[in-house]
């Protein structure tokens, strides 16, 4: 085995140690590391550029398109109010109680020896029902009984268009006076009848908004 | 592993480029990066966003369309009730308007009169008020006054009579006295 001297030593370790800096080394992983980090850095930049540029571009597509789409939001709020209006609309014209087809009625019921003098009548709230009180007097041999009849008429006839009808006397009294009717002197009564009935007897569906509303055809 | 022993001052140099990393991660994270991540993941919730409005509007387009092809028929109907309410305050052109009504029904003399008004409940016709009115005429036979409720009726959608009453005239037995009391509903001008 040869023997080698190292004449250099001193040297050599100075310039070991010198490479083994603590410093020095630290100083090139941070550069190392600050490389990396740039490099990252700088990927993140150019895909956050990229999608700002789609943005930019999305953002040009909303600006041409937003004026039409606010108006069309406009112009359906705008739609939908008129349908909900005029969708209530008809339906308080729809719920109306209709007068004329009860005057015909009731004039129907009254026979040559009754007269009435007094029709109130009084629609209910919401609808619910109608109140009608009916004055008058009535002549004949049995006067009461042609009142009678009148009521009898009146239940029967309302009957057929209302529910729930309740047609009652409120009162019903022989007057002294009596009425000519032909040659003959005939007695008579004075009554009140009171007339209740519901106008709606079943739901109605949903109206539409294109429905004819002429449907009072009486008289 | 066995790492070299460190004298003093070597040590005081790794400590202190330690330090340098930690600090330059700091700066990177909060000055650099974090600013960087934040700015994209802003950009990208507004894409998102845009791209939303972009597909909804499409279908509120089309939604716009189809509501306008049903709604025709709502539209002629709204718009011939608003026409049946001219413009102007109610009271200057309700009562000539039922003064001439009833007088082409053979009804002279009719007399309307303003009793209160109200707005509705509902908010569907926020723009609409309701007027109560007191129609009186003096003197009408029975069959004249049930055909010239039943015109009434027919012509006027938005009237609604809620209370009627009919006296005998007391000298002439054909007559009778009426007394309609009738809301109509009228939009807000």
């Amino acid at each position: 085995m040869a023997l080698h001297l190292n004449l250099l030593h001193e040297e050599i370790s100075e310039q070991r140690q010198r490479q083994r800096d603590p410093l020095k080394i630290g100083v090139m992983v941070l550069a190392a590391c600050g490389v990396l980090l740039f490099l990252y850095y700088a990927w993140n930049a150019y895909e956050t550029l990229a999608i700002k540029s789609r943005l930019s571009a999305i953002e040009q597509d909303w600006a041409k398109i937003e004026p039409k789409v606010t108006a069309a939001q406009k112009r359906s709020a705008e739609l939908t109010n008129i349908i909900n209006t005029t969708r209530v609309l008809d339906n308080y014209i729809d719920n109306r109680f209709f007068w004329a087809p009860l005057l015909e009625k009731i004039s129907r019921c009254v026979a040559p020896n009754a007269q009435l003098t007094t029709i109130e009548g009084n629609m209910l709230d919401d609808n619910k029902g109608v109140t009608v009180n009916i004055e008058g007097v009535a002549a004949a041999r049995e006067p009461r009984s042609a009142a009678e009849d009148l009521r009898q008429m009146l239940l029967e006839q309302l009957g057929q268009t209302y529910s729930e009808v309740k047609v009652e006397f409120k009162s019903l009294e022989d007057v002294d006076t009596v009425a000519k009717i032909g040659d003959a002197n005939t007695p008579m009564a004075r009554y009140t009848i009171a007339v209740t009935f519901k106008t709606a007897s079943a739901p109605k569906p949903e109206p539409t908004p294109a429905r004819s509303k002429r449907k009072n055809e009486s008289s | 592993m066995n790492l070299p022993k460190l004298n003093k001052d070597q040590a005081k140099k790794v400590f202190l480029s330690t330090m340098g990393f930690v600090f330059l991660l700091y700066v990177y994270f909060t000055f650099f990066l974090g600013p960087l991540n934040k700015s994209r993941h802003d950009t990208q919730a507004k894409i998102a966003d845009r791209q939303h409005k972009l597909d909804t509007s499409k279908s509120e387009m089309q939604k716009a369309v189809n509501l306008e092809r049903q709604a025709k028929d709502a539209t002629a109907r709204f718009t011939a009730l608003k026409a049946l309410s001219p413009e102007g305050a109610p009271i200057a052109w309700f009562p000539p308007r039922m003064k001439s009504f009833f007088a082409d029904q053979r009804i002279d003399k009719a007399v309307a009169r303003l009793e209160s008004n109200a707005g509705f409940k509902e908010p569907e016709l926020s723009d609409w008020v309701k007027y109560n009115w007191v129609i009186e005429l003096p003197q009408a036979d029975y069959t004249t006054l049930g055909r010239a409720i039943a015109e009434l009726e027919n012509t006027e959608p938005l009237l609604c009579i809620n209370k009627l009453s009919i006296h005998l005239v007391p000298d002439q037995a054909q007559f009778q006295q009426i007394a309609i009391a009738a809301t109509t509903v009228i939009q807000k001008r």
